[in-house]
């Protein structure tokens, strides 16, 4: 089951271009997926399939047409490319370059795929992480562990002679707890992952982190509620960098910049963020979970600065969103699959490390809320307005932590929330987790080292 | 290749296998999409896609597979991945291939008028969204997408235990999102129209509401944090339904995923509530006459003034619990493994008319908008804390926009503290549904 042959795309991208658009390009996938579900200790549910198919993508201008179809057979990759093509009238030529495979340094190697294993293996490492969360205490009564692997196998190639290869091989566990009490639930939540094969489970410490979930579960199940109103907010590392995901990364993205849709746009250079601040996406980090070896229109990833010690320094742009702002695209255009159009995302995204100490941090809080592990959130890019969860909270009192709080949620303008961060400390840690936004679901990972945010309104029913 | 030859090569050599019985689901759709945007056609996409999901009793337990890719060359994997799935699925429920209902109910959601409609006719149709918008006030400064979408699905479901059943639809979907500037302050706002016939769909309509939508939210501030009586408007409440669904399905009861054990015949919501599941609803977006066994599908009431009627089953799920599979045995796509899923799923409407609320309500705050429900619900527990958005009410009539605020409460709670239910019902682009609702005494964050 191989991917297209290099004829048959020229020939597709030729009647794809045959009425002279800027650029015709092909983006062809075959990805096997395996998941598993294990509730309680017991393996319910094991899927794995095929998702195939191709899209064919014409810019000409402003305009777009996008076709895709799970055929693949040649003569019916060439009659829909053909009919997209008549869609646009261009004044370009309408010869397609000779295709030339493109070198690209393979940034995260599998050592072991899922064909090299018997699958009882991973029902065998969910199962020490379910036994050490029952393990952890009494109060536990359910767990879910799950594992999701994918090897996706892409080709781009477009019209003006480009041929990438590329295989894309993910891993992911994840791990919930919860505890019961006789009218509450509460659920600890760990879901950690990688650019990896299953060398990635093999070194994994399911049981500790397994624990750490049902930690979560139970102190919150003994938790009150949040208390309500504008606190300084303590957000530790890790996960915690969702803030910035959220509050200011997807407003950095060309799709809402070009439009002039997001707070950030034509604020290149000025100050945005207080000067403590400078963040970075960044997707040629080795195996990391939101790392890609070239993005899906066939660019190499970049380290790109966005933030600089507060000033804003560039966005995320990709070809099309690009051309509407003359900016070249950052090597961070991605797709969840052939069905979407790729627009520039986040890769691995992150508030770079600071230089205060986490001890002062704390010490130095009199009153606050501090976020120790966050869940998930969302944002409105025009308005900067963003939501997001906190998954284990704690009252600071007197520059110590002391007792946790249940429910909260921490809301704000993402402009207004940038200015305020006050002490960034230098332990710096990167967390994954799946983003969603017009080209569909992705992997990506949030970070930062632990923030302190002078004041934010926290929701809690307390 | 043909699915129906493609099936039975499968099942043949699934059988010759070892499997006991075995299923093939397939769905196909085919969509065309126009986006504009400043006058012209931004986006134009064309789809077509489908795949197929097999299922089999091997050794008792079901393996299941998928694939996009449909050829003779993918058999084998099929057969040898489903059959290793199958071996290690270690729980004790007992899921089952059907032979079919005795009876289906015809449901009218294919309209062939629909495939004739242009892409010029809808290229015209969104550009007038967008100019509708832009003229409607100058105040609305961009249209960020304009879009309409028309999508044809078909669904085959074949057995070897005798059951062939198929069903197909089709839909348009218009949609708009546009920009409000005031003072350098900018707000977006979205309005949609699902239908199942071009003619429903009025362009100046739906623009005209995103853009008052946007306008009426220009200006707004905070409000003192506290406990507040609120009205939940229509979409706001149909988004914390559909979130809060699964606290129905006997699944997640037997499982301890929802808090409704031994509750069947409880009052557990206030009498104003009645909550329905309404497979059969003409002109409904998630109306089907089979679900994804091949359970046939029938209306009834999940919530009856108050008092919770039944569970939403699959077939796995009631037989556990000694019942039987209500036709909510769902697979999320043909990717997926059979799970539960409501269909028109929404709170039947009661008599105050929005006036009606207001005037009722008297002091406090509308909110017209949740955000941040897939992170800040706890699904279990019921217990959410959602950033909001809405109006502060004052004797009645509405005083001025409010955001930044978020509203925490329970989902079992407010079910039981519902004052009053609207007639204002609104299905939500999930497919479920609900009137705005008056609920007393909810905890307010702002200032």
């Amino acid at each position: 089951m191989n991917l297209l042959d290099k004829q048959t795309v020229y020939d597709v991208l030729e009647a794809a271009k045959a009425s002279g658009a800027e650029l015709a390009e092909l983006f062809a996938e075959r990805k096997s997926t395996e998941g598993m579900t294990m509730i309680n200790g017991k393996v319910e549910k094991v899927l794995s399939g095929i998702d195939s198919g191709v899209g064919i993508r014409i810019i000409n201008g402003g305009k777009v047409v996008y076709v895709y179809t799970n055929k693949t057979d040649r003569d019916e990759l060439i009659k829909i490319a053909r009919s997209a093509s008549l869609t646009i009238s261009g004044n370009r030529d309408n010869t397609v370059q000779t295709l030339s495979a493109m070198t690209i340094p393979n940034l995260c190697p599998a050592e072991i795929r899922i064909s090299d294993i018997k699958k009882s293996e991973i029902a065998n490492i969910l199962r020490r992480g379910s036994q050490s969360a029952f393990n952890y205490d009494p109060l536990i009564t359910q767990t879910a562990m799950g594992y999701a692997s994918s090897e996706q196998k892409v080709l781009i190639a477009n019209s003006e002679g480009l041929w990438a290869e590329d295989e894309r091989v993910r891993t992911r566990a994840s791990v919930s707890a919860v505890a019961s009490s006789e009218s509450e639930k509460q659920t600890g939540y760990f879901g950690p992952g990688a650019m990896k094969g299953f060398e990635f489970m093999r070194a994994l410490d399911i049981e500790a982190i397994a624990s750490d979930a049902a930690r979560c579960a139970v102190t919150m199940l003994k938790a009150d509620e949040c208390p309500s109103g504008r606190f300084p907010v303590i957000i530790d590392n890790g996960f915690g960098g969702v803030i910035f995901h959220e509050a200011c990364g997807h407003g950095l993205e060309a799709a809402s910049v070009s439009k002039n849709a997001s707070v950030f746009a034509g604020k290149l250079g000025q100050k945005i963020a207080s000067e403590k601040v400078t963040a970075i996406d960044d997707g040629t980090i080795a195996n990391s979970w939101g790392s890609i070896s070239v993005d899906d229109e066939g660019h190499l990833p970049q380290k790109n600065i966005l933030i600089e010690n507060g000033i804003l320094k560039g966005y995320m742009t990709d070809r099309f969103n690009g051309a509407r702002m003359g900016a070249e695209a950052t090597g961070s255009s991605r797709r969840e699959s052939y069905k979407y159009v790729p627009v520039s995302r986040m890769t691995n995204t992150y508030i770079a490390a600071g230089n205060d100490s986490r001890d002062d941090i704390i010490s130095s809080t009199k009153y606050g809320i501090y976020a120790r592990h966050m869940g998930g959130g969302s944002v409105d890019p025009v308005s900067g307005d963003f939501n997001f969860a906190v998954n284990e909270a704690y009252i600071v009192r007197n520059g110590k932590i002391c007792e946790p709080v249940r429910g909260a949620t921490l809301i704000g303008k993402g402009s207004e929330v940038l200015l305020n961060i006050d002490m960034v400390s230098s332990d710096l840690k990167l967390a994954e987790g799946m983003c969603g936004a017009s080209s569909g679901s992705i992997p990506v990972c949030v970070g930062q080292p632990m923030i302190r945010v002078s004041e934010m309104t926290v929701g809690g029913r307390g | 290749m043909d699915i129906v030859l493609f099936k039975e090569k499968l099942f043949k050599k699934a059988l010759d296998e070892g499997f006991t019985k075995c299923e093939l689901f397939y769905s196909s759709a085919d969509s065309e999409d126009i986006k504009v945007y400043k006058g012209e056609t931004e986006k134009y996409s064309v789809t077509n896609t489908g795949g197929f999901g097999f299922r089999g009793l091997y050794n008792g337990k079901m393996g299941y597979f998928f694939s996009e890719y449909i050829s003779e060359e993918v058999i084998d994997t099929v057969i040898q991945n489903a059959m290793q799935n199958a071996e290690l699925i270690e729980t004790d429920d007992k899921e089952e291939i059907f032979s079919g209902s005795d009876k289906y109910e015809k449901v009218e959601h294919f309209n062939e008028a629909l495939l004739n409609v242009s892409p010029e006719i809808k290229t015209r149709f969104a550009l007038d969204m967008e100019r509708f918008a832009l003229e409607y006030d100058k105040r609305i400064i961009a249209v960020n997408s304009s879009i309409i979408d028309t999508v044809s699905g078909e669904t085959y479901i074949a057995n070897t235990s005798g059951l062939e059943l198929s069903d197909k639809s089709n839909f348009a979907l218009a949609y708009i999102d546009v920009i409000a500037e005031k003072d350098g302050e900018q707000i977006e706002k979205g309005e949609f129209k699902l239908a199942q016939s071009y003619d429903e769909l009025n362009a100046k309509e739906i623009a005209e509401q995103a853009a008052k939508k946007a306008l009426s939210a220009l200006g707004a501030s905070s409000v003192k944090s506290g406990e507040y009586d609120i009205i939940i408007q229509n979409e706001a409440f149909a988004d914390i339904l559909e979130c809060f669904e699964g606290c129905f399905y006997g699944d997640n009861v037997r499982k301890g995923f929802s808090l409704l054990k031994d509750s069947i015949g409880k009052s557990i919501a206030s009498e104003t509530v009645t909550i329905a599941d309404e497979p059969l609803l003409k002109g409904g977006f998630s109306s089907t006459p089979f679900d994804s066994e091949g359970v046939a599908c029938y209306n009834k009431n999940v919530v009856e003034n108050g008092e919770l009627k039944l569970l939403l089953h699959n077939m796995t799920s009631a037989a556990a619990m000694g019942t039987t599979s209500t036709g909510n045995g769902f697979k999320a796509s043909f990717k997926s493994t059979v799970g539960t899923n409501a269909t028109n799923f929404y709170l039947k409407p009661g008599e105050s008319d929005f006036t009606d609320l207001l005037t009722k309500l008297k002091d406090g705050l509308l909110i017209t908008e949740v955000q941040g429900l897939h992170s800040g619900a706890n699904k279990i527990s019921g217990d959410f804390s959602l950033a909001a958005e809405g109006f502060l009410i004052k004797d009645g009539k509405i005083d001025r926009p409010v955001n930044q605020i978020t509203v925490a409460s329970n989902f079992y709670k407010i079910l039981k503290s519902v004052k009053t239910v609207g007639t204002d019902l609104k299905f939500g682009i999930s497919g479920v549904g609900s009137p705005s609702v008056h609920i007393e005494k909810v905890a307010v964050s702002g200032l």
